[in-house]
């Protein structure tokens, strides 16, 4: 076949979710080039209980990679799975989602077909004419600019889509035939052994690694009134921090303090309530992903490097939130 | 204060108790001083070999020191010139004792007046020791003699009153800078210079050739050749080095030395000590003068300048100054093997805030500031430093070039939304932003403020395209790598840009680039903002109402010299009022050498009790000069007051009162 | 244990970006140039690593034009035992794979047990130089490493796995690693190692020639619509809290 060929990505039985999202770029690429799509998983025995997912979707073929040397994620069964696969069912194209583990496997699986894996891509363009195939748009310089990529040798083309481009809903469904593919894999191919995956015991604070933080300042006025960020920090699973004048005050311990001379952060999602961004706060949040910033004083500096602005009294706002998190999270 | 007051009573009570041993029944009017009468031959025998096992002791004890002294690292940049600065010290600060009394002006009056008397008694004690020869060359008969062992006797009595004096302050008063061992040898020294004193003074009241007056000669000599030895190991090693130290100190405060071939990387071991610190080191006279104004040691930190200076001075004892032993130790434990003053710790070393109150206050001329940059040089530069924050303080001066990390861009936004024209040479000054400035929120404000009173004032002004961070706290943290690549990028700027004169709103920026970048090359002339509205301050509206506190930089005041200029825009701005440490006494706020970017600090917060001081004062407005100053302010005012002051920096203050015109400027956001 | 550091010289990260004339690159008239932050992490564990171990050697390898022994100069200063200049004044026209493949050729002559680079670069994020290479010098791999540590004949590696897990993974040696940002604590260079850079080796090799044309091209740059800029939501609180909600969803993608 040529077409498109999307690799979904499974672990323990459970799909995770970008895998979809990159089987509505790979039925979206294919319906605009004209040619099939199809989707594979892969995995140990069992897995094949997913590929009855796959096949309610609007698909060409729906392969399923089983093996027992792919029970566990292992970059050498992965590539060396992938590659036959890739040589039986020959795509064009090879979507994946721009996961961990595709950034583990993609680029050597690629380099087997001495291609280039187009990683983390943010749009599918095509020219008016088309036949120079697909433009790959990909974000370079931490996303201040934008780089159109395209393929330009002959073989199958690799590209991963950055989380969020395409929504998983998106994704048509109708039929495909089920195909089970089983790979030719010897224990000794596999160099490195994988431990179990596991959280990190989480005995005192680490906002650094939080990705989503709430975090409170002078604001909020009196001790007593921190229940309500509480709440909110509860609704958005977030962590908890402050400014120093809260921990200077003893409301919150010294270890949630953000700033020069407490931590440095860089959650997906900052949001600060009744901060007004002294530098000395600024510094340690300035490399948050996104900032949202609710602070009674238009020109409270903090505006400057937030990304969302509220201008209002948080007393009203932030109990408001919570309750419209609570309510879409449900 | 207080402490003052008790020391006047104390030393008047004493005074009034020395009178009765001064009015003892006199047997003839004390018109002159008795002689002894004769001496013998086993008499003088006697008091040769006395003299010889003095003289003996002392040098078998002082050698060594001369000797470390001596064998310690050449300074490569001493000079003596310029000599007038030398000789003017000298005259000052020894000869005057200026600084001792101006500091402490009571015990330092009484340490004069011991002084003066032991200069007055020099020809005194000589005549007295050739008395016992029979070589008596100055006789008490004399005419000059009647009037001079008359005006020696009133020094006489004003040392034995000022040492009594001392004495109950140090056995008594016992003032926590002292340290909290009882020096019991000081006591004993004192004993002796009363001893000396009495028996001198005793002598007009005994006829001559009375076995009293043989007596009270023999006891005078025998204090005398007491007293002789005990210098050399006693802080009484200060009579000696002391005037030599204050001749020959470093010349600038907080004179940083550049660094001398391939393997100098500052005070690493003994062998980095200059014959100059070591000098210093041993003549110490451990008044506690130094800690007594250090912000570190007054708010519970380990760091104790004077700790500093004993510790080196152990060091050299124990090792030498060949010594390849490195000189900070991790950290200072204490206990009875490792006494507080034997190690010099890392984190003592890192807790200074530079501001320099300890090498200001400092009567025999020692440097700190030299000392424990030095040691920080030594520890930053060999990578002994290991610290989370100023690691990532030098990461930001190496990669975004300003000390906050902030990105570039930041500044350039900041300055297209004020409308500063770009220093092209048609202006007449380059607004220097730093990091505060360009940066920081507040700091930000500042410089709004001030360009505002520049255009007010009709003076033509631009900034520079980029700019880099002056190089500071990496100075003051001892990372000469860093300091020197800003201190030459912005070296190149100014001369890229041809620039003359330069204006700046940041103490720390004025200091490192006049002084600093000296190392390297020659910068524009730099002056403050102070200076600036200072001078235009005629032209500048005058207010009142308002009551203003005015704090001193450090690096305003101590390192610059600057005390009125910002006082006379204060006053222009509203009724100025002094804080109860102002001008070089000034307190610091906690935010130098590097520290405000080094995290929480230990005990008390610096910030806090300055904070509370210029709080009490009870002012309407708090006025600062320093960017720095005032972000360390802005948060421990709120913390230590309900209803705190306004904190304003002297270009606000000023640019409040300009006309709605002016002030219709683009908002600093 | 050997090991090789790939770095890679990157403009400074808050540089403006301005791009070319002709659309396709970025001006370099007026870049200062640094390490890839990455790569510095990489180099960090790779000393580290030295350190624990208490004996071996570290090298560094970075390709590009002269400018790059800067950066190399100052991987010395940090510790690096040696380092390696692959030459090539044509890494644009280049693709990851032709950049490994002189990375790969410079690599196997020192036959190192370990290679570690960092897990993408700040400029181009491609994020696979490390892992083709492993492919090329027939070596295992493991990406996004925290921590690495010698067990028994290999190591063992903690890696980064999404949402706050974690693994371990046991290798062979030799192996390839890609280091992720912020494992260890980066060492700031000292006076005292840039003096002792001067008298360490930096040898210079030139690249082969590519073999080929690139499989993927670099057509345009340009700027994203979307600058970022403050967002002033209003309303009243209600209508306010759902359009956080709506920002959250779909763009801040947190809910």
């Amino acid at each position: 076949m040529s077409g498109v060929l999307v690799v979904m990505e499974q672990r323990g039985g459970k799909w995770n979710r970008m895998s979809f999202e990159a089987l509505a770029a790979g039925q979206q690429l294919a319906a605009k080039l004209g040619v099939e799509c199809s989707a594979a998983v892969m995995g140990g025995p069992g897995v094949d209980a997913l590929a009855t997912k796959l096949t309610s979707k609007k698909l060409a073929k729906a392969y399923t990679v089983q093996h027992d040397l792919l029970m566990d994620y292992t970059a050498d069964g992965y590539i060396a799975a992938l590659q036959q696969l890739i040589e039986h069912a020959g795509p064009d194209y090879i979507l994946f989602p721009h996961t961990y583990q595709v950034r583990d496997f993609a680029p050597a699986l690629a380099t087997r077909f001495k291609q280039v894996l187009i990683s983390d891509v943010i749009a599918i363009g095509h020219d008016s004419v088309g036949s120079a195939g697909p433009i790959f748009v990909r974000q370079l310089f931490q996303g201040r600019l934008n780089g159109n990529y395209r393929h330009a040798a002959s073989g199958p083309c690799f590209v991963s889509v950055q989380a969020g481009t395409f929504r998983g809903d998106a994704v048509e469904e109708g039929t495909a035939s089920a195909e089970s593919f089983s790979p030719q894999l010897t224990p000794d191919q596999l160099r490195s052994k994988p431990g179990e995956p596991f959280r990190e015991a989480a005995q005192t604070v680490d906002l650094s690694s939080a990705p989503v933080i709430v975090s409170v300042g002078r604001g909020i006025g009196e001790q007593e009134n921190l229940g309500i960020v509480e709440e909110l920090a509860q609704a958005l699973g977030a962590e908890l921090a402050a400014s120093r004048p809260i921990c200077d005050n003893g409301w919150l311990p010294m270890e949630r303090q953000v700033g020069s001379s407490g931590q440095t952060v860089a959650p997906k999602l900052y949001l600060a309530v009744g901060i007004s961004g002294a530098i000395q706060h600024l510094v340690g949040m300035k490399g948050s992903k996104s900032i949202l910033a609710i602070n009674k004083d238009k020109n409270a500096p903090i505006f400057e490097v937030a990304d969302y602005g509220v201008v209002g009294d948080l007393f009203e706002i932030v109990p408001e939130l919570t309750k419209a998190i609570q309510a879409a999270k449900a | 204060m207080v402490r003052e007051v008790l020391q006047v009573a104390v030393v008047a009570r004493m005074s009034a108790g020395s009178v009765p041993l001064l009015q003892l029944p006199a047997p003839h009017p004390p018109s002159r001083l008795a002689e002894p009468g004769q001496f013998s031959g086993i008499e003088s025998t006697f008091l040769a070999l006395l003299i010889f096992v003095s003289a003996g002791l002392f040098l078998w004890r002082f050698g060594p020191i001369l000797c470390t002294i001596l064998r310690s690292k050449k300074a490569p940049s001493f000079s003596l010139s310029p000599l007038g600065g030398r000789v003017w010290n000298f005259f000052w600060e020894v000869l005057c004792q200026g600084k001792v009394i101006r500091q402490r002006p009571l015990p330092g009056l009484a340490h004069a007046f011991v002084f003066w008397g032991f200069l007055a008694f020099a020809v005194v004690s000589l005549n007295h020791l050739a008395t016992g020869f029979s070589l008596g060359f100055f006789p008490p008969t004399s005419i000059v003699g009647r009037f001079y062992f008359v005006f020696a006797a009133v020094w006489a009595l004003l040392v034995a009153i000022s040492i009594a004096g001392l004495f109950v302050r140090r056995f008594f008063v016992r003032p926590v800078w002292l340290g909290e061992k009882l020096s019991y040898e000081s006591g004993f020294i004192a004993l002796l210079i009363f001893l000396l004193m009495v028996t001198y003074l005793g002598a007009f009241f005994v006829a001559d050739g009375s076995t009293a007056a043989k007596a009270l000669w023999w006891v005078h000599t025998l204090s005398l050749l007491v007293f002789l030895p005990l210098i050399p190991h006693t802080k009484h090693l200060h009579l000696v080095l002391s005037p030599v130290t204050v001749f020959l100190k470093n010349d600038g405060f907080s004179k940083i030395p550049s660094l001398q071939g391939d393997e100098d990387f500052g005070l690493v071991a003994g062998k980095d000590l200059t014959q100059i610190i070591s000098l210093q080191t041993y003549s110490c006279v451990e008044c506690g003068r130094c800690t007594e104004h250090c912000p570190a040691a007054n708010t519970g930190k380990v760091l104790n300048p004077k700790e500093i200076v004993l510790g080196l001075r152990t060091y050299l004892n124990e090792f030498g100054p060949a010594s390849d032993t490195a000189l900070l130790t991790e950290s200072r434990i204490a206990s009875p093997d490792n006494p507080p003053a034997k190690y010099l710790s890392m984190k003592a070393a890192f807790e200074c805030t530079t501001c320099g109150s300890c090498e200001y206050q400092c009567p025999v001329g020692i440097q700190h500031l030299p000392v424990i940059i030095g040691l920080r040089r030594g520890a930053t530069n060999t990578g002994a430093w290991e610290d989370s924050y100023g690691t990532k303080l030098f990461l930001a001066l190496e990669k975004n070039g300003n000390a906050l990390g902030m990105s570039s861009t930041e500044r350039d936004k900041f300055v297209q939304k004020q409308g500063f024209p770009i220093f092209d040479g048609s202006q007449e000054y380059c607004l220097w932003l730093g990091c505060m400035g360009g940066y920081d929120p507040k700091g930000r404000e500042i410089i709004a403020d001030f360009a505002r009173v520049m255009r007010y004032l009709g003076t033509s002004f631009g900034v520079l395209k980029k700019e880099k961070c002056t190089g500071d706290p990496a100075r003051r943290l001892g990372n000469d790598l860093v300091f020197q690549t800003l201190a030459e990028s912005g070296l190149k700027t100014f001369e890229m840009a041809k620039v003359q004169k330069i204006v700046a709103i940041c103490p720390h920026c004025v200091r490192t680039i006049a002084t600093d970048w000296r190392e390297f090359g020659v910068a524009p002339e730099i002056e403050h903002h102070s200076e600036f509205m200072a001078r235009h301050k005629d032209r500048l509206p005058k207010q009142t109402g308002d009551s203003i506190v005015y704090h001193d930089p450090c690096y305003l005041g101590r390192y610059r010299d600057i005390y009125e200029e910002p006082r006379a825009v204060v006053a222009q701005a509203g009724s100025l009022v002094e804080a109860p440490r102002s001008h070089e006494r000034s307190f610091c706020c906690g935010a130098g050498g590097g520290l405000v970017f080094l995290g929480e600090e230990q005990g008390e917060r610096v910030s806090h009790v300055r904070a509370e001081e210029l709080v009490s004062t009870g002012a309407d407005i708090v006025g600062t000069a320093c960017p720095f100053c005032n972000t360390m302010f802005r948060d421990a005012m709120s913390a230590v007051s309900e209803a705190p002051p306004k904190l304003l920096d002297i270009a606000q203050l000023t640019a409040r009162a300009l006309p709605a015109s002016e002030s219709q400027g683009p908002q600093p956001f | 244990m050997k090991i090789v550091v790939a770095i890679k010289q990157v403009p400074e990260r808050d540089a403006p970006v301005h791009i070319a004339a002709e659309g396709r690159w970025i001006d370099e008239g007026d870049l200062n140039y640094t390490i890839n932050e990455p790569d510095a992490y990489a180099l960090e564990e790779a000393l580290h690593l030295k350190e624990k171990v208490g004996s071996g050697e570290v090298i560094v390898v970075c390709a590009g034009p002269e400018r790059v022994q800067s950066t190399l100069r100052e991987a010395l200063a940090k510790g690096a035992d040696r380092a390696i200049h692959i030459e090539a004044d044509d890494l644009g026209s280049r693709d990851t794979l032709g950049i490994a493949q002189i990375l790969a050729e410079a690599i196997k002559t020192e036959s190192p047990d370990l290679v570690l680079t960092g897990l993408q670069s700040d400029d181009l994020g491609l994020g696979q130089t490390g892992v083709v290479l492993a492919e090329l010098i027939g070596v295992p791999h493991a990406t996004i490493i925290l921590q690495v540590e010698p067990s028994g004949d290999g190591i063992k590696v903690k890696r980064e796995l999404e949402d706050g897990w974690f693994q371990h993974v046991e290798m062979p040696l030799p192996a390839l690693l890609t280091i992720q940002s912020g494992g260890n604590k980066l060492r700031y260079a000292t006076l005292m190692g840039i003096k002792k850079a001067k008298t360490k080796e930096l040898k210079t090799v030139a690249a082969a020639a590519s073999s080929g044309a690139p499989s993927i091209t670099l057509e345009r740059v340009y700027l994203p619509e979307k600058q970022k800029k403050t967002e002033m939501l209003t309303g009243s609180p209600a209508e306010v809290a759902a359009k956080i909600v709506e920002k959250l969803k779909f763009e801040v993608r947190v809910l």
